[in-house]
């Protein structure tokens, strides 16, 4: 519930209403509240039940789990703005379902923005200012403050004595595996607040941005939309209906990261993206420790 | 030795029409004393003159010798080093019943009906560490769990008790799933855990 909770949470509530515990939101009897309210979360489609009967298009190609069940979703279309769902899909739920590591995705979020960082602020120490060599006056006998020379930093004009001394890198890198679990956190989050959609594929009939601004405010997918999927060669019209939209991007597979999911409010993934995204993750929780460099050949690299 | 161009060029309009070994004649001598001249002045040899102790030397574009027996590349070796480079996956253990020789023994087939699981590491071991701080502060960690971490943190402190009869102090973390217990048991909880088919 978002836009009623965050309407009560706003109000002035004693603390019996303001219950974050109880199961159901309990509203104060004196609420008025607009007729014209539109709820999205009531429009949207609830997801699957665990245990539909409806054969799934997609299974999971990695053995899950015996404690774990799958995630099933509905897998959409782009072709028509209401077309119904063509059917369930299952996720893996090591990737789709891990607990939710804010502090992970954090960490990784100030690593994506700091450590590109080189800070060009530099000032001048007296030794790098120009001039100040030499004594001013003497030290005995001129009736002034004794000095050294005249780019000493009490000076006007002198140098700076704890200035920043740049460029700094702010370079780090954080361990291959928080980063990965990073991005499992972040697709995990967008999927347990109904904010992953999975398409068949990219095919949309005409190339007209419109087309996708209407598609995504019909279907309440939200303000900004990141749509991923595999390898180089996208669909024309796709590239060009996105192309002058600034909420709604598509980036290849290799170019999802923390920063895109938490900056767009929606992901939509094509099915082989989710097959290259549960391959590449899930290759991790189960690799040795590198004997040499990944980017050297190994026989079973992902 | 210069070679004067005017000359040369005289002679190749001349040796044109003449046959072989008479233009061998004309530029033999000149060729053969520059050879003779050669290893005594080098630091005056004209470079980019060839000079060949043989004799002579046509300075010539002609393509090199194509009598060669040509290369043949072959792929069907490249299996030998195929089959040398490593995997990176763990492979998964082979099926044992029961402790093996080392004492590992295997997870049970189906995860046992608690309202926590263990997950074991990579290499299939059971998830439980020991740490020392300062050379008398003694740590036992459980990590990896999952589900109600509360009901095994009560389990545990029982189980302990009955093996110690002290009431050890522990630490649950929520966020990151894992209990510390003070002390050093890492071979009792092992042996607990395996035997609840973790």
């Amino acid at each position: 519930c978002s836009i009623i909770s965050e309407y009560v949470f706003s109000l002035p509530l004693t603390p019996q209403f303001a219950s974050s515990f109880s199961n159901e939101s309990a509203l104060p009897p004196n609420l008025l509240l607009p007729t014209n309210l539109v709820d999205p979360d009531r429009l949207k489609r609830p997801p699957p039940p665990a245990d539909s009967s409806l054969p799934p298009l997609r299974k999971c190609d990695a053995a899950v789990p015996a404690h774990l069940t799958p995630v099933q979703t509905w897998v959409e279309s782009l072709e028509r703005q209401d077309s119904e769902p063509l059917g369930v899909a299952q996720l893996h739920p090591d990737v789709f379902a891990v607990p939710p590591r804010l502090d992970i995705l954090h960490s990784v979020e100030t690593w994506q923005r700091n450590y590109k960082r080189i800070s060009h602020a530099h000032t001048k120490v007296r030794s790098e200012v120009s001039g100040g060599g030499r004594k001013p006056w003497k030290q005995k006998g001129s009736g002034r403050a004794r000095h050294g020379s005249i780019r000493s930093p009490i000076w006007r004009g002198g140098g700076v004595s704890h200035g920043p001394r740049g460029p700094t890198s702010y370079y780090y890198m954080l361990p291959m595996k928080v980063r990965v679990q990073g991005l499992k956190v972040g697709l995990s989050s967008k999927m347990a607040q109904d904010d992953l959609h999975i398409v068949d594929s990219l095919n949309i009939p005409t190339p007209d941005s419109q087309y996708l601004l209407d598609l995504i405010r019909h279907r309440h997918w939200g303000e900004s939309v990141l749509i991923v999927d595999v390898g180089e060669d996208f669909s024309e019209n796709i590239l060009q209906a996105t192309a002058n939209l600034k909420t709604v991007n598509v980036i290849p597979a290799i170019g999802l990261n923390v920063h895109s999911m938490l900056k767009h409010e929606a992901i939509v993934l094509t099915l082989e993206t989710v097959k290259f995204l549960e391959d590449k993750l899930l290759w991790h929780d189960e690799r040795y420790t590198p004997l040499y460099p990944f980017k050297l050949p190994y026989s079973d690299f992902p | 030795m210069k070679v004067l161009v005017p000359e040369v060029a005289h002679y190749f309009r001349v040796a044109l029409a003449t046959p072989f070994h008479i233009m061998a004649a004309l530029f033999g001598a000149t060729v053969l004393r520059r050879a003779w001249l050669g290893p005594s002045s080098l630091c005056c040899r004209t470079p980019g003159a060839p000079v060949s102790a043989a004799g002579l030397r046509f300075v010539s574009n002609a393509a090199p010798e194509d009598n060669r027996s040509p290369i043949i590349e072959s792929t069907e070796e490249y299996k030998y080093v195929e089959r040398l480079i490593p995997s990176s996956r763990i492979p998964t253990p082979p099926k044992h019943t029961g402790p093996t020789p080392s004492g590992w023994v295997p997870p049970a087939d189906s995860p046992p009906s608690l309202p926590y699981m263990i997950r074991r590491s990579r290499m299939h071991n059971i998830p439980i560490y020991i740490d020392v701080t300062n050379s008398n502060r003694k740590l036992t960690l459980i990590r990896k769990v999952e589900g109600d971490i509360w009901a095994l943190e009560k389990d545990v402190r029982q189980y302990l008790q009955e093996v110690t009869g002290k009431e050890l102090p522990t630490q649950v973390n929520e966020v990151t799933m894992t209990l510390k217990v003070k002390g050093h048991f890492d071979k009792e909880l092992k042996d607990w855990l395996v035997s609840k088919g973790f």
